[in-house]
Protein backbone atom coordinates (compact mmCIF):
# COMPACT_ATOMS: atom_id res chain seq x y z
CA UNK A 1 0.00 0.00 0.00
CA UNK A 2 1.46 3.26 -0.72
CA UNK A 3 0.94 6.91 0.17
CA UNK A 4 -2.17 7.52 -2.04
CA UNK A 5 -3.92 4.34 -1.60
CA UNK A 6 -3.42 5.45 2.33
CA UNK A 7 -5.32 8.77 1.18
CA UNK A 8 -7.42 7.01 -0.45
CA UNK A 9 -8.47 4.57 2.44
CA UNK A 10 -8.73 7.28 4.41
CA UNK A 11 -10.82 9.78 2.48
CA UNK A 12 -13.56 6.84 2.02
CA UNK A 13 -13.34 6.28 5.57
CA UNK A 14 -14.50 9.64 6.42
CA UNK A 15 -17.17 9.11 4.27
CA UNK A 16 -18.06 5.55 6.60
CA UNK A 17 -17.13 3.18 4.31
CA UNK A 18 -16.57 0.41 6.47
CA UNK A 19 -14.52 -1.52 3.86
CA UNK A 20 -11.61 0.52 3.74
CA UNK A 21 -11.90 0.91 8.10
CA UNK A 22 -11.29 -2.95 8.00
CA UNK A 23 -8.41 -2.35 5.27
CA UNK A 24 -6.91 0.54 7.43
CA UNK A 25 -7.46 -2.45 10.64
CA UNK A 26 -5.72 -4.75 8.41
CA UNK A 27 -2.95 -2.93 7.85
CA UNK A 28 -1.78 -1.10 11.42
CA UNK A 29 -3.49 -3.27 14.10
CA UNK A 30 -0.27 -5.00 14.48
CA UNK A 31 1.18 -1.50 15.05
CA UNK A 32 -1.70 -0.66 17.52
CA UNK A 33 -1.81 -3.71 19.37
CA UNK A 34 1.96 -3.81 19.90
CA UNK A 35 1.88 -0.61 21.59
CA UNK A 36 -1.42 -1.22 23.99
CA UNK A 37 0.51 -4.40 25.00
CA UNK A 38 3.60 -2.36 25.76
CA UNK A 39 1.63 -0.07 27.70
CA UNK A 40 -0.79 -2.57 29.39
CA UNK A 41 1.52 -5.33 29.53
CA UNK A 42 -1.70 -7.20 30.11
CA UNK A 43 -3.07 -9.25 26.90
CA UNK A 44 -6.55 -9.05 27.86
CA UNK A 45 -6.56 -5.12 28.02
CA UNK A 46 -4.36 -4.47 25.41
CA UNK A 47 -7.02 -6.29 23.27
CA UNK A 48 -9.42 -4.03 24.61
CA UNK A 49 -7.49 -1.07 24.43
CA UNK A 50 -6.86 -2.08 20.52
CA UNK A 51 -10.64 -2.24 20.21
CA UNK A 52 -11.28 1.25 21.54
CA UNK A 53 -8.72 2.69 19.41
CA UNK A 54 -10.24 1.15 16.09
CA UNK A 55 -13.77 2.19 17.48
CA UNK A 56 -11.88 5.55 18.15
CA UNK A 57 -10.29 5.67 14.60
CA UNK A 58 -13.58 4.88 13.15
CA UNK A 59 -16.01 7.42 15.11
CA UNK A 60 -13.70 10.71 14.87
CA UNK A 61 -11.68 9.76 11.35
CA UNK A 62 -13.06 13.44 9.88
CA UNK A 63 -10.75 14.65 12.86
CA UNK A 64 -7.69 13.62 11.04
CA UNK A 65 -5.96 16.10 8.62
CA UNK A 66 -2.98 15.01 6.90
CA UNK A 67 -1.19 18.27 6.12
CA UNK A 68 -0.79 18.10 9.69
CA UNK A 69 1.47 14.81 9.69
CA UNK A 70 0.90 11.57 9.07
CA UNK A 71 -1.16 9.01 9.52
CA UNK A 72 0.07 6.13 11.58
CA UNK A 73 1.38 8.44 14.79
CA UNK A 74 -1.94 9.76 14.70
CA UNK A 75 -3.58 6.74 15.55
CA UNK A 76 -0.77 5.81 17.68
CA UNK A 77 -1.51 8.73 19.52
CA UNK A 78 -4.84 7.80 19.94
CA UNK A 79 -3.80 4.35 20.50
CA UNK A 80 -1.39 5.17 23.48
CA UNK A 81 -4.33 7.85 25.39
CA UNK A 82 -6.88 4.97 25.06
CA UNK A 83 -4.12 2.58 26.72
CA UNK A 84 -2.54 4.88 29.26
CA UNK A 85 -6.52 5.84 30.34
CA UNK A 86 -7.05 2.42 30.59
CA UNK A 87 -4.17 1.85 32.90
CA UNK A 88 -5.09 4.42 35.46
CA UNK A 89 -8.85 3.35 35.39
CA UNK A 90 -7.06 0.02 36.13
CA UNK A 91 -4.85 1.37 38.78
CA UNK A 92 -2.55 -1.07 38.15
CA UNK A 93 0.79 -0.39 39.58
CA UNK A 94 2.88 0.49 36.21
CA UNK A 95 4.94 -2.14 35.40
CA UNK A 96 8.31 -1.95 33.87
CA UNK A 97 8.60 -4.42 30.39
CA UNK A 98 12.41 -4.81 30.56
CA UNK A 99 12.04 -8.42 29.20
CA UNK A 100 10.63 -7.82 25.77
CA UNK A 101 11.01 -10.98 23.50
CA UNK A 102 13.57 -10.23 20.47
CA UNK A 103 12.53 -13.00 18.50
CA UNK A 104 9.10 -10.61 18.13
CA UNK A 105 11.08 -7.40 17.02
CA UNK A 106 10.06 -6.62 13.54
CA UNK A 107 10.04 -9.85 12.52
CA UNK A 108 6.14 -9.32 11.51
CA UNK A 109 5.81 -5.97 10.12
CA UNK A 110 4.28 -5.58 6.88
CA UNK A 111 6.31 -4.12 3.78
CA UNK A 112 6.38 -0.06 4.40
CA UNK A 113 6.66 2.25 1.67
CA UNK A 114 9.08 4.34 3.75
CA UNK A 115 12.15 1.56 4.44
CA UNK A 116 14.05 4.95 6.00
CA UNK A 117 11.56 6.00 8.37
CA UNK A 118 11.36 2.12 9.12
CA UNK A 119 14.96 2.00 9.83
CA UNK A 120 15.18 4.91 12.19
CA UNK A 121 12.20 3.42 14.16
CA UNK A 122 14.17 0.38 14.42
CA UNK A 123 17.63 1.83 15.59
CA UNK A 124 15.35 4.26 18.17
CA UNK A 125 14.22 0.99 19.53
CA UNK A 126 16.78 -0.60 19.86
CA UNK A 127 18.56 2.47 21.31
CA UNK A 128 15.82 2.01 23.90
CA UNK A 129 16.93 -1.23 25.17
CA UNK A 130 20.43 -0.34 25.15
CA UNK A 131 19.81 2.53 27.31
CA UNK A 132 21.16 2.23 30.85
CA UNK A 133 18.74 0.32 32.95
CA UNK A 134 17.88 3.61 35.32
CA UNK A 135 17.49 5.49 31.82
CA UNK A 136 15.30 2.73 30.31
CA UNK A 137 12.83 2.53 33.28
CA UNK A 138 12.22 6.32 33.40
CA UNK A 139 11.67 6.97 29.75
CA UNK A 140 9.34 3.40 30.12
CA UNK A 141 7.29 5.25 33.23
CA UNK A 142 7.33 8.70 31.49
CA UNK A 143 6.61 7.71 27.78
CA UNK A 144 4.70 4.48 28.18
CA UNK A 145 2.91 4.74 31.08
CA UNK A 146 2.37 8.38 30.90
CA UNK A 147 3.48 9.03 34.63
CA UNK A 148 4.94 12.31 35.41
CA UNK A 149 8.88 12.93 37.08
CA UNK A 150 7.27 13.44 40.43
CA UNK A 151 4.82 10.06 40.00
CA UNK A 152 8.28 8.53 38.78
CA UNK A 153 10.44 9.46 41.60
CA UNK A 154 7.70 7.78 43.49
CA UNK A 155 6.76 4.78 42.16
CA UNK A 156 11.01 3.97 41.82
CA UNK A 157 11.88 5.58 45.53
CA UNK A 158 14.32 7.94 44.21
CA UNK A 159 14.67 11.87 44.53
CA UNK A 160 13.63 13.75 42.43
CA UNK A 161 16.47 15.31 41.05
CA UNK A 162 17.43 11.48 40.23
CA UNK A 163 14.77 11.12 37.97
CA UNK A 164 15.02 14.46 36.20
CA UNK A 165 18.41 13.66 35.03
CA UNK A 166 18.00 10.29 34.11
CA UNK A 167 15.12 11.73 32.16
CA UNK A 168 17.33 14.15 30.96
CA UNK A 169 20.12 11.69 30.18
CA UNK A 170 18.19 9.16 28.52
CA UNK A 171 16.07 11.78 26.13
CA UNK A 172 19.62 12.96 24.85
CA UNK A 173 20.78 9.66 24.05
CA UNK A 174 17.56 9.19 22.07
CA UNK A 175 18.32 12.36 20.68
CA UNK A 176 21.53 11.65 19.49
CA UNK A 177 21.11 8.39 17.88
CA UNK A 178 17.89 9.84 16.55
CA UNK A 179 19.25 12.22 14.81
CA UNK A 180 22.43 10.22 13.35
CA UNK A 181 20.33 7.60 11.33
CA UNK B 1 18.89 36.11 27.18
CA UNK B 2 21.61 35.16 29.81
CA UNK B 3 23.00 31.33 30.56
CA UNK B 4 21.74 31.76 34.13
CA UNK B 5 18.34 32.49 32.61
CA UNK B 6 18.72 30.09 29.94
CA UNK B 7 20.04 26.61 31.71
CA UNK B 8 17.22 25.82 34.53
CA UNK B 9 14.24 25.62 31.50
CA UNK B 10 16.41 24.02 28.93
CA UNK B 11 17.05 21.09 31.38
CA UNK B 12 13.00 20.24 31.60
CA UNK B 13 12.63 20.18 27.74
CA UNK B 14 12.90 16.86 27.26
CA UNK B 15 10.13 15.86 29.99
CA UNK B 16 8.12 18.14 28.67
CA UNK B 17 8.62 17.15 25.31
CA UNK B 18 7.52 13.21 26.56
CA UNK B 19 4.68 15.43 28.96
CA UNK B 20 6.24 13.95 32.51
CA UNK B 21 6.82 17.57 33.27
CA UNK B 22 5.00 18.08 37.00
CA UNK B 23 2.18 20.83 36.35
CA UNK B 24 4.41 23.01 38.24
CA UNK B 25 7.24 23.39 36.22
CA UNK B 26 5.36 23.73 33.06
CA UNK B 27 4.10 27.34 33.19
CA UNK B 28 7.42 28.84 33.69
CA UNK B 29 8.84 26.85 30.94
CA UNK B 30 6.36 27.48 28.41
CA UNK B 31 7.07 31.48 29.39
CA UNK B 32 10.42 30.74 28.83
CA UNK B 33 9.95 29.00 24.92
CA UNK B 34 8.25 32.15 24.26
CA UNK B 35 11.43 34.12 23.80
CA UNK B 36 14.02 31.79 23.37
CA UNK B 37 14.73 30.49 19.73
CA UNK B 38 17.15 28.03 20.37
CA UNK B 39 14.67 26.21 23.17
CA UNK B 40 12.46 25.94 20.65
CA UNK B 41 14.55 24.07 18.15
CA UNK B 42 15.61 21.63 20.68
CA UNK B 43 11.90 21.01 22.00
CA UNK B 44 11.23 20.40 18.34
CA UNK B 45 14.22 17.76 18.15
CA UNK B 46 12.83 15.79 21.16
CA UNK B 47 9.45 15.65 19.87
CA UNK B 48 10.31 14.50 16.16
CA UNK B 49 12.14 12.16 18.21
CA UNK B 50 9.58 11.31 21.01
CA UNK B 51 6.64 10.96 18.41
CA UNK B 52 8.64 8.06 16.81
CA UNK B 53 8.96 6.39 20.16
CA UNK B 54 5.57 5.42 18.98
CA UNK B 55 6.43 3.26 16.19
CA UNK B 56 9.56 2.22 18.10
CA UNK B 57 7.44 -0.83 19.37
CA UNK B 58 7.54 -4.21 18.22
CA UNK B 59 4.43 -4.91 16.33
CA UNK B 60 2.01 -7.81 17.72
CA UNK B 61 -0.60 -9.20 15.38
CA UNK B 62 -3.73 -9.16 17.87
CA UNK B 63 -5.87 -12.23 18.30
CA UNK B 64 -8.09 -13.00 14.87
CA UNK B 65 -11.16 -12.57 16.84
CA UNK B 66 -10.63 -9.32 17.46
CA UNK B 67 -10.80 -8.30 13.68
CA UNK B 68 -14.21 -10.00 13.60
CA UNK B 69 -15.65 -8.49 16.99
CA UNK B 70 -14.89 -5.16 15.54
CA UNK B 71 -16.48 -5.30 12.26
CA UNK B 72 -19.73 -6.27 14.39
CA UNK B 73 -19.78 -3.09 16.06
CA UNK B 74 -19.98 -1.16 12.83
CA UNK B 75 -23.27 0.37 11.37
CA UNK B 76 -23.69 -2.27 9.00
CA UNK B 77 -23.49 -5.45 11.34
CA UNK B 78 -25.48 -3.45 13.96
CA UNK B 79 -28.71 -3.20 11.78
CA UNK B 80 -28.69 -6.83 11.43
CA UNK B 81 -27.47 -8.41 14.93
CA UNK B 82 -30.27 -10.25 16.61
CA UNK B 83 -30.48 -8.25 19.98
CA UNK B 84 -30.99 -5.11 17.81
CA UNK B 85 -33.75 -7.26 15.62
CA UNK B 86 -35.56 -8.52 19.47
CA UNK B 87 -35.55 -5.13 20.73
CA UNK B 88 -36.91 -3.75 17.78
CA UNK B 89 -39.81 -6.49 18.00
CA UNK B 90 -40.57 -5.59 21.52
CA UNK B 91 -40.78 -1.86 21.21
CA UNK B 92 -43.30 -3.07 18.07
CA UNK B 93 -45.11 -5.32 20.26
CA UNK B 94 -45.53 -2.89 22.90
CA UNK B 95 -46.68 0.02 20.61
CA UNK B 96 -49.09 -2.29 19.24
CA UNK B 97 -50.41 -3.41 22.51
CA UNK B 98 -50.72 0.33 23.86
CA UNK B 99 -52.72 0.74 20.41
CA UNK B 100 -55.24 -2.41 21.30
CA UNK B 101 -55.41 -1.42 24.83
CA UNK B 102 -56.65 2.15 23.73
CA UNK B 103 -58.77 1.34 20.97
CA UNK B 104 -60.01 -1.51 23.45
CA UNK B 105 -61.05 1.65 25.90
CA UNK B 106 -62.43 3.35 23.25
CA UNK B 107 -64.92 0.87 22.17
CA UNK B 108 -65.28 0.05 26.15
CA UNK B 109 -65.86 4.01 26.38
CA UNK B 110 -68.55 4.51 23.87
CA UNK B 111 -70.58 1.05 25.10
CA UNK B 112 -70.80 2.25 27.93
CA UNK B 113 -71.85 5.67 27.04
CA UNK B 114 -74.44 4.19 24.14
CA UNK B 115 -75.77 1.84 27.69
CA UNK B 116 -76.23 5.14 29.74
CA UNK B 117 -77.98 6.55 27.04
CA UNK B 118 -80.47 3.63 26.64
CA UNK B 119 -80.75 3.40 30.24
CA UNK B 120 -81.70 7.06 30.50
CA UNK B 121 -84.46 6.69 27.40
CA UNK B 122 -85.54 3.07 29.48
CA UNK B 123 -86.02 4.93 32.73
CA UNK B 124 -87.78 7.66 30.92
CA UNK B 125 -89.90 5.52 29.02
CA UNK B 126 -90.49 3.36 32.61
CA UNK B 127 -91.72 6.84 34.47
CA UNK B 128 -93.94 7.92 31.73
CA UNK B 129 -95.98 4.53 31.43
CA UNK B 130 -96.01 4.57 35.31
CA UNK B 131 -97.66 8.11 35.20
CA UNK B 132 -99.77 6.70 32.75
CA UNK B 133 -100.78 3.79 34.68
CA UNK B 134 -101.36 5.84 37.93
CA UNK B 135 -103.55 8.20 35.72
CA UNK B 136 -105.82 4.82 34.63
CA UNK B 137 -106.75 4.55 38.31
CA UNK B 138 -107.27 8.14 38.46
CA UNK B 139 -111.48 8.85 38.56
CA UNK B 140 -111.26 12.07 36.94
CA UNK B 141 -109.48 11.26 33.57
CA UNK B 142 -110.46 11.99 30.74
CA UNK B 143 -108.86 10.13 27.26
CA UNK B 144 -108.85 12.55 24.28
CA UNK B 145 -107.94 11.06 20.83
CA UNK B 146 -104.83 11.96 18.77
CA UNK B 147 -106.31 13.73 15.61
CA UNK B 148 -103.06 12.84 12.70
CA UNK B 149 -102.80 10.95 9.37
CA UNK B 150 -101.45 7.48 10.05
CA UNK B 151 -101.04 7.95 13.34
CA UNK B 152 -103.22 7.18 16.41
CA UNK B 153 -102.96 7.51 20.43
CA UNK B 154 -104.90 8.91 23.67
CA UNK B 155 -104.31 11.87 25.84
CA UNK B 156 -104.82 10.95 29.38
CA UNK B 157 -105.99 14.20 31.14
CA UNK B 158 -106.49 14.74 34.90
CA UNK B 159 -107.42 18.43 35.07
CA UNK B 160 -107.95 18.11 39.17
CA UNK B 161 -104.10 16.91 39.25
CA UNK B 162 -102.83 19.02 36.30
CA UNK B 163 -101.42 16.12 34.57
CA UNK B 164 -101.47 14.86 30.86
CA UNK B 165 -99.61 11.76 29.38
CA UNK B 166 -99.38 11.05 25.83
CA UNK B 167 -99.94 7.41 24.33
CA UNK B 168 -99.45 7.70 20.38
CA UNK B 169 -98.67 4.50 18.22
CA UNK B 170 -97.16 4.42 14.43
CA UNK B 171 -95.03 7.24 15.01
CA UNK B 172 -92.84 7.60 11.80
CA UNK B 173 -89.07 7.32 13.11
CA UNK B 174 -87.05 10.46 12.92
CA UNK B 175 -83.35 11.16 12.04
CA UNK B 176 -80.51 11.99 14.41
CA UNK B 177 -80.99 15.96 13.65
CA UNK B 178 -84.82 16.13 14.21
CA UNK B 179 -87.13 15.44 17.27
CA UNK B 180 -90.83 15.88 18.06
CA UNK B 181 -92.05 18.82 20.28
CA UNK B 182 -95.17 19.03 21.89
CA UNK B 183 -97.01 22.92 21.85
CA UNK B 184 -99.71 23.74 24.25
CA UNK B 185 -101.89 25.63 22.01
CA UNK B 186 -103.10 29.24 23.93
CA UNK B 187 -106.22 30.75 23.10
CA UNK B 188 -104.59 33.46 21.50
CA UNK B 189 -102.84 31.30 19.18
CA UNK B 190 -99.61 31.28 20.93
CA UNK B 191 -97.61 27.75 22.00
CA UNK B 192 -95.95 26.93 24.74
CA UNK B 193 -93.40 23.95 24.79
CA UNK B 194 -94.38 20.58 26.81
CA UNK B 195 -91.59 18.86 25.47
CA UNK B 196 -89.49 16.66 23.61
CA UNK B 197 -90.05 12.80 22.61
CA UNK B 198 -88.59 10.29 20.41
CA UNK B 199 -90.39 7.04 19.88
CA UNK B 200 -88.33 4.11 20.82
CA UNK B 201 -86.84 1.90 18.07
CA UNK B 202 -88.44 -1.28 18.08
CA UNK B 203 -91.43 -0.51 19.73
CA UNK B 204 -94.89 0.16 18.11
CA UNK B 205 -96.23 2.84 21.01
CA UNK B 206 -94.70 6.05 22.80
CA UNK B 207 -95.80 7.32 26.29
CA UNK B 208 -95.04 10.75 27.11
CA UNK B 209 -95.35 12.60 30.21
CA UNK B 210 -96.56 16.21 29.40
CA UNK B 211 -95.98 18.88 31.83
CA UNK B 212 -96.90 22.44 32.34
CA UNK B 213 -96.87 25.33 34.92
CA UNK B 214 -100.33 26.76 33.53
CA UNK B 215 -103.45 24.70 34.05
CA UNK B 216 -104.16 22.56 31.11
CA UNK B 217 -107.50 24.77 31.37
CA UNK B 218 -105.36 28.06 30.20
CA UNK B 219 -105.14 26.10 27.00
CA UNK B 220 -107.11 24.86 24.08
CA UNK B 221 -105.53 21.58 23.19
CA UNK B 222 -101.63 20.12 22.18
CA UNK B 223 -99.92 20.19 18.78
CA UNK B 224 -96.92 18.04 17.66
CA UNK B 225 -94.18 19.29 15.29
CA UNK B 226 -91.26 18.00 13.94
CA UNK B 227 -88.12 20.12 14.97
CA UNK B 228 -84.63 20.40 15.05
CA UNK B 229 -82.65 17.87 17.46
CA UNK B 230 -82.72 20.00 20.61
CA UNK B 231 -85.83 21.57 20.06
CA UNK B 232 -87.34 25.44 19.02
CA UNK B 233 -88.43 28.24 20.82
CA UNK B 234 -91.72 28.14 18.41
CA UNK B 235 -93.01 25.55 15.86
CA UNK B 236 -91.10 25.40 12.70
CA UNK B 237 -92.18 21.73 11.45
CA UNK B 238 -95.17 20.57 9.98
CA UNK B 239 -97.73 19.81 12.32
CA UNK B 240 -97.80 15.29 12.82
CA UNK B 241 -101.18 15.30 15.21
CA UNK B 242 -103.22 17.11 17.48
CA UNK B 243 -105.51 16.62 20.42
CA UNK B 244 -108.37 19.31 21.19
CA UNK B 245 -109.24 19.65 25.27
Amino acid sequence: MNGDEENKLIGRLKKGDERAFLALYDRYASRVHGLTLRILGDPMLAEEATQDTFLKLWSRSREYLAERGPFLPWLLTIARHVAIDRLRLETRRPTLSNSIDPDETWQNLPDLDSVTDESRWRSLYFAVQELHPDQRDVIELAYYQGMSQSEIAEVLGWPLGTVKTRLRAAMENLRVVWNEN
Amino acid sequence: MTHDEHTPHRGNIPAYAIGALDDRDVAALETHLRSCLSCQNELAEYRAMSASLLMAVPPKHPPAALRTRLAGKLPSARKITRPRFTFSLNRFALGLTVIALFVLNLVSLMQLRQIQSQQARLSSQFENAQAALVMLSSPNIIMLPVLGENVSGTLLLDRERNQAVLVTQNLPPLSENQIYQIWLVKPDGGRDSAGLFSPESGQSYTTQNISTSQPFSDYLGIGVTVEPAGGSDAPTGERVFKVDF
